[in-house]
């Protein structure tokens, strides 16, 4: 993934000895992590969760994770791969907190009213900050950050095909909101 | 002739593992209506790797620096068996918080009682670390000096102007106290970064 690369790099051949100091609870280098990856921490939040405030507790809560399970890093993949994975989990975390929220029952509900204000083609943003939260979390969390349907689903509690439905409803209602339109 | 499910061209992107996609690649080779939905689905994917990092409003470093400090006290008092101190570690967390989450709505008087109430619990804590550490080097040293210097002068500040006013207007001494406080929380953080950096 073109996006993990670029942010690994950003730590390159330095990421080692910074993983070894924040292990021994060195806080200029728990920053250093900080700056390196809270760009990537938050849009992933972001993408994810309905609202900044909440993408910006997920943003704290996995840099205090990482802190705190710095120890279960073997080092064995890319560092970010390890921090993208407490991030994502971090956001799961919170859809499920706010799920209340999240049926398509009421996400449905919510929109009939404003549904004629709807334009006929939307942008890519509004369609999927549209998208009921859990398709939302699936087709982000598959079609841009790279994780499998298996992934998905451990990280969700979930089975592998509630997410590839999820999946498939997501892009079906991109799909009708995004248009017939060729996307440039 | 059925065209394919969103489910299916979705499958046809992972060909190979995906069971039954064979058949609907072999569809969408034939059908210019499936391949051009196709199309759609890549461009769509594609444009959604494509869309902005969006980036934080505001900088949320301090806040975890400050729960990590507490956290770590926290481990402190309990692996040193500093069972008592455990209501210190949530008033620690009053402290450190205080610049990051609106203080609670209270009159002055009570926040100087709690006030106070923090300044003797990080007294008890700071005897507690300070008795346990045998061995203390030049760094700790050093730092903790300077921050016993100016609660020392603070203490005398204190002392002076508790002589000058009375009971009633006792809430004027908050800042003061609050600065005190706020050293003698520096002053534990200087004690247990030392106890962190060596194992205890
Ligand atoms: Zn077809």
């Amino acid at each position: 993934m073109t996006k993990a690369l670029a942010v690994d790099s950003y730590l390159a051949g330095d990421a080692e000895s910074v993983v070894a100091r924040v292990r021994v609870g060195d806080p200029a280098a728990l920053e250093i992590l900080y700056r390196a990856y809270e760009a990537p921490v938050f849009n992933l939040a972001r993408r994810i969760c309905r609202t900044v405030e909440d993408a910006e507790d997920v943003l704290q809560e996995t840099f205090f994770e990482v802190y705190r399970s710095i120890g279960q890093y073997r080092g064995d993949g890319p560092l970010w791969g390890w921090v993208r994975r407490v991030a994502s989990s971090k956001a799961l975390m919170r859809l499920r907190r706010n799920k209340y929220r999240d049926t398509d029952e009421l996400f449905d509900e919510a929109h009939a009213v404003r549904r004629e204000d709807t334009p006929l083609r939307m942008d890519l943003e509004a369609a999927l900050e549209r998208l009921p939260e859990t398709s939302r979390a699936v087709v982000w969390l598959h079609d841009v950050e790279g994780y499998t349907h298996e992934e998905i689903a451990e990280m969700m509690d979930r089975t592998p095909s509630f997410s590839k439905s999820q999946l498939s409803r997501a892009h079906a209602k991109l799909r009708a909101w995004l248009g017939e339109e060729a996307l440039t | 002739m059925m065209h394919l499910t969103m489910e299916q061209l979705l499958a046809v992107r992972h060909a190979g593992s995906e069971p039954g996609s064979a058949e609907s690649q072999a569809h969408v080779q034939v059908c210019p209506e499936c391949a051009a939905e196709l199309d759609r689905l890549h461009q769509r994917v594609a444009r959604l790797r494509a869309l902005p990092t969006l980036r934080p409003p505001r900088d949320r470093f301090a806040a975890v620096a400050a729960r990590v400090r507490h956290d770590r006290r926290q481990l402190y008092f309990r692996r040193t068996g500093i069972g008592a101190l455990a209501l210190a570690a949530s008033l620690l967390l009053a402290v450190v918080g205080r610049d990051l989450m609106a203080p609670p709505a209270a009159n002055a008087s009570d926040q100087l009682t709690t006030v106070m109430a923090e300044s003797a619990t990080l007294e008890q804590a700071l005897r507690q670390i300070r008795s346990s550490q045998q061995v203390t080097d030049a760094y700790t040293t050093r730092a903790a000096a300077s921050l016993e210097d100016r609660i020392a002068e603070l203490d005398h500040e204190l002392e002076s102007a508790q002589m000058q006013t009375s009971p009633a207007t006792r809430s004027e001494l908050l800042p003061l106290w609050r600065e005190r406080v706020g050293l003698m929380d520096a002053l534990v953080d200087v004690h247990l970064t030392r106890a962190h950096n060596v194992g205890l």
